[in-house]
């Protein structure tokens, strides 16, 4: 569906966006993570024909979105992060406007209006002004708007800032849906969990570079198999002891890094899975070690993210 | 299919306040001007002086709106696009697959469309100096259909300032300059000197009276035809002998030459070429716009 390749954006010498090559399956929800200023609207604002990269391409269906934007156009529904509403326009008559914007026929507007005010639910709200609308509803009402010619492809970006959690809710009820559908949807935000939740696939972003690009599942192994190593010693062992453990443990090569986190608490970094890890308790059991506790910290989401985007 | 920025602009602009204000305003500037110039003509008997006062009030009547035409337009127009820049609104749009040009197009004849409100709604003031028969109706009709092509060329200098411009500020204040820009740079002509072979002409009485009207016009500097200004004199000339006096063909001096020149060329052949330059000028500064659109815009500080 979306293809991206070699995609970079180079505002004066600085570079936002370096060399981002990524494909987004049919009908995926595919969500879109990184810190502030990774260059996630960069990239969503090249996609939707609104900036020019200075290299590299966006195809959508094969379409580039530079060569033919407005054919483009007609693939893309694009919901910015900040954006403004006219006055003295009412909610219907806004999504109509639109419609006519995209040369929708005077039925068919009608019919996506009563659709998606439905879909949003702000059916009650159609005859109010926009600009009298809250603003998670404000929010609510564009991602309808961006809906409004029936696209392929949708890019949202940061749909849920500003929203309550209820709303929050309400908004990945409403991404579900759209992917029912059999729309495809890019995601982005800053919170990894929130997205991995919903999303099919991934892709982590941060200064311009691409960090992983994959399932979620694929994300939590690549994760988990760069875990630490916690190996709790009985307390009291005396640092002699601590110190043998240490050295046994820089014996085995596949051992990348040891801290000592507290007096008996070693953590360890591998670069291997189960088969090694099986290994170090045999060798620290064999050495007499007095190990207690011995377990690879599960990660979570929320670190895997914090990690993934210091080391790059 | 009705272009939708118009009809979505001329709904907001309906439903908001400021329209009927402005109307309101237009309207008792045209009457009371009417009223100042016409008093005289209130009285009972078509005199001479009469006829003059309303002459003159056509005259007055004319200039008085060519100026609020060039004053307010620029204004009306510099907001439209820069106003959706800075309101975060413009974006939304250039998704949509609107053109450029559609997008300007749309919103300049939203601008010009009020214009042509306001006037219309000042035609039965300014058919007054005709009731009283100072001047032809088919006159007062050629000056409308001159301010209106003069509000269309000043729409679309306001369209150029909107499309380059980040906010409705720097779009206003950039409008101004062009305007003013555009105002000294067509009038510089009537300061320079003609070729000997002109003047030689032009200040021999016997030999400017044989000029035909056909060779006068090829005379004259062609950036002069852009200054819509120039044209409306040449306009209330030719209907009204407006600045005869001035017209002498003996005396020289280089704004004379250019008046000498508009007599004998015919003030509203002037007019009418005039006209067609400033609508074409005012084309092209439209299709200049659109080519700004989908850039981000200077001036003002960066959103977003
Ligand atoms: N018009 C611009 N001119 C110069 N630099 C820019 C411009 N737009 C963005 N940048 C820079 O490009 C980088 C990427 O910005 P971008 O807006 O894509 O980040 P982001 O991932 O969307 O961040 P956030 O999570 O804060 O929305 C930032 O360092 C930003 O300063
Ligand atoms: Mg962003």
């Amino acid at each position: 569906m979306l293809r991206l390749d070699k995609l970079t954006k180079q505002y004066g010498k600085f570079t936002a966006l370096d060399g981002l090559s990524l494909e987004i399956a049919d009908g995926q929800l595919h969500g879109f993570v990184g810190p502030n200023g990774a260059g996630k609207t960069t990239t969503m604002r090249i996609i939707s024909t609104l900036l020019q990269p200075t290299s590299g391409t966006a195809e959508i269906d094969g379409v580039d979105v530079v060569r033919s934007g407005s054919k483009a156009r007609k693939l893309i529904g694009y919901m910015p992060d900040f954006f403004g509403v006219y006055d003295s326009l009412k909610c219907w008559e806004y999504l109509d406007f639109y419609g006519r914007c995209y040369r929708l026929s005077a039925g068919e507007r009608k019919q996506m209006a009563d659709q998606l005010l439905d879909l949003v639910q702000l059916t009650e709200k159609r005859d109010a002004y926009v600009d009298s609308l809250s603003r998670g509803m404000k929010q609510r009402l564009c991602l309808a708007r961006s809906l409004i010619h029936d696209p392929k492809l949708l890019i949202l970006d940061e749909p849920a800032s500003g929203m309550d959690p209820r709303a929050r809710a309400e908004m990945k009820g409403i991404l579900k849906t759209l992917r029912d559908m059999g729309k495809t949807v890019m995601i982005s935000s800053h919170i990894l969990p929130e997205l991995s939740e919903m999303c099919d696939s991934l892709t982590i972003l941060d200064h311009g570079h691409l960090v992983f690009s994959g399932s979620v599942e694929e994300l939590s192994e690549k994760m988990n198999g760069n875990a630490p190593l916690d190996i709790r010693l009985q307390a009291g062992c005396g640092e002699e002891t601590v110190e043998r453990a240490v050295a046994c443990l820089k014996e085995l090569p596949f051992i990348r890094e040891i801290l000592q986190e507290e007096t008996t608490l070693l953590r360890a970094r591998l670069e291997g899975g189960e088969a090694e890890t099986q290994q170090i308790l045999r060798e620290l059991v064999s050495r007499n070690i007095p190990v207690c506790d011995f377990h690879r910290a599960p990660m979570n989401l929320e670190k895997v993210f914090m990690e993934v985007t210091v080391d790059a | 299919m009705l272009n939708p920025i118009l009809s979505f602009s001329a709904t907001r602009r309906m439903r908001s306040g400021k329209t009927l204000v402005i109307l309101g305003a237009w309207l008792a500037v045209m009457l009371g001007t009417a009223l100042l110039m016409m008093g005289r003509l209130l009285g009972p008997e078509v005199t001479v002086n009469g006829l003059r006062s309303g002459t003159n009030c056509y005259i007055v009547l004319m200039i008085v709106q060519f100026f609020l035409i060039v004053l307010i337009s620029p204004a009306m127009t510099s907001g439209t696009v820069a106003g959706e820049r800075e309101r975060q609104t413009l974006e939304l749009l250039l998704v949509t697959n609107t053109r450029s040009l559609r997008i300007v197009w749309g919103k300049a004849m939203d601008s010009f469309g009020m214009l042509c409100l306001l006037l219309v709604c000042g035609a039965p003031v300014m058919f007054l100096p005709a009731v009283a028969g100072a001047v032809t109706p088919l006159q007062v009709l050629e000056g409308e259909l001159f301010l209106l092509v003069t509000a269309f060329a000043a729409v679309c200098v306001g369209m150029l300032a909107s499309a380059v411009a980040r906010t409705s500020m720097a779009g206003g204040i950039l409008a101004y300059l062009f305007v003013f820009g555009i105002a000294v740079v067509t009038s510089l002509p009537l300061f320079l000197d003609y070729p000997q072979a002109v003047t030689d002409i032009v200040y021999d009485p016997r030999a400017l009276a044989q000029l035909s009207p056909g060779a006068a016009t090829a005379m004259i500097f062609p950036v002069l035809f852009l200054n819509p200004g120039y044209g409306l004199i040449a306009l209330l000339h030719g209907q009204t002998r407006f600045l005869s006096s001035a017209l002498q063909y003996q005396q020289t001096g280089r704004l004379l030459c250019s008046f000498n020149l508009m007599d004998r060329a015919g003030g509203e052949r002037i007019a009418l070429i005039s006209s067609g330059a400033v609508l074409l000028l005012g084309l092209a500064l439209l299709f200049l716009s659109a080519a700004f659109v989908r850039r981000r815009g200077f001036g003002g500080k960066r959103k977003g």
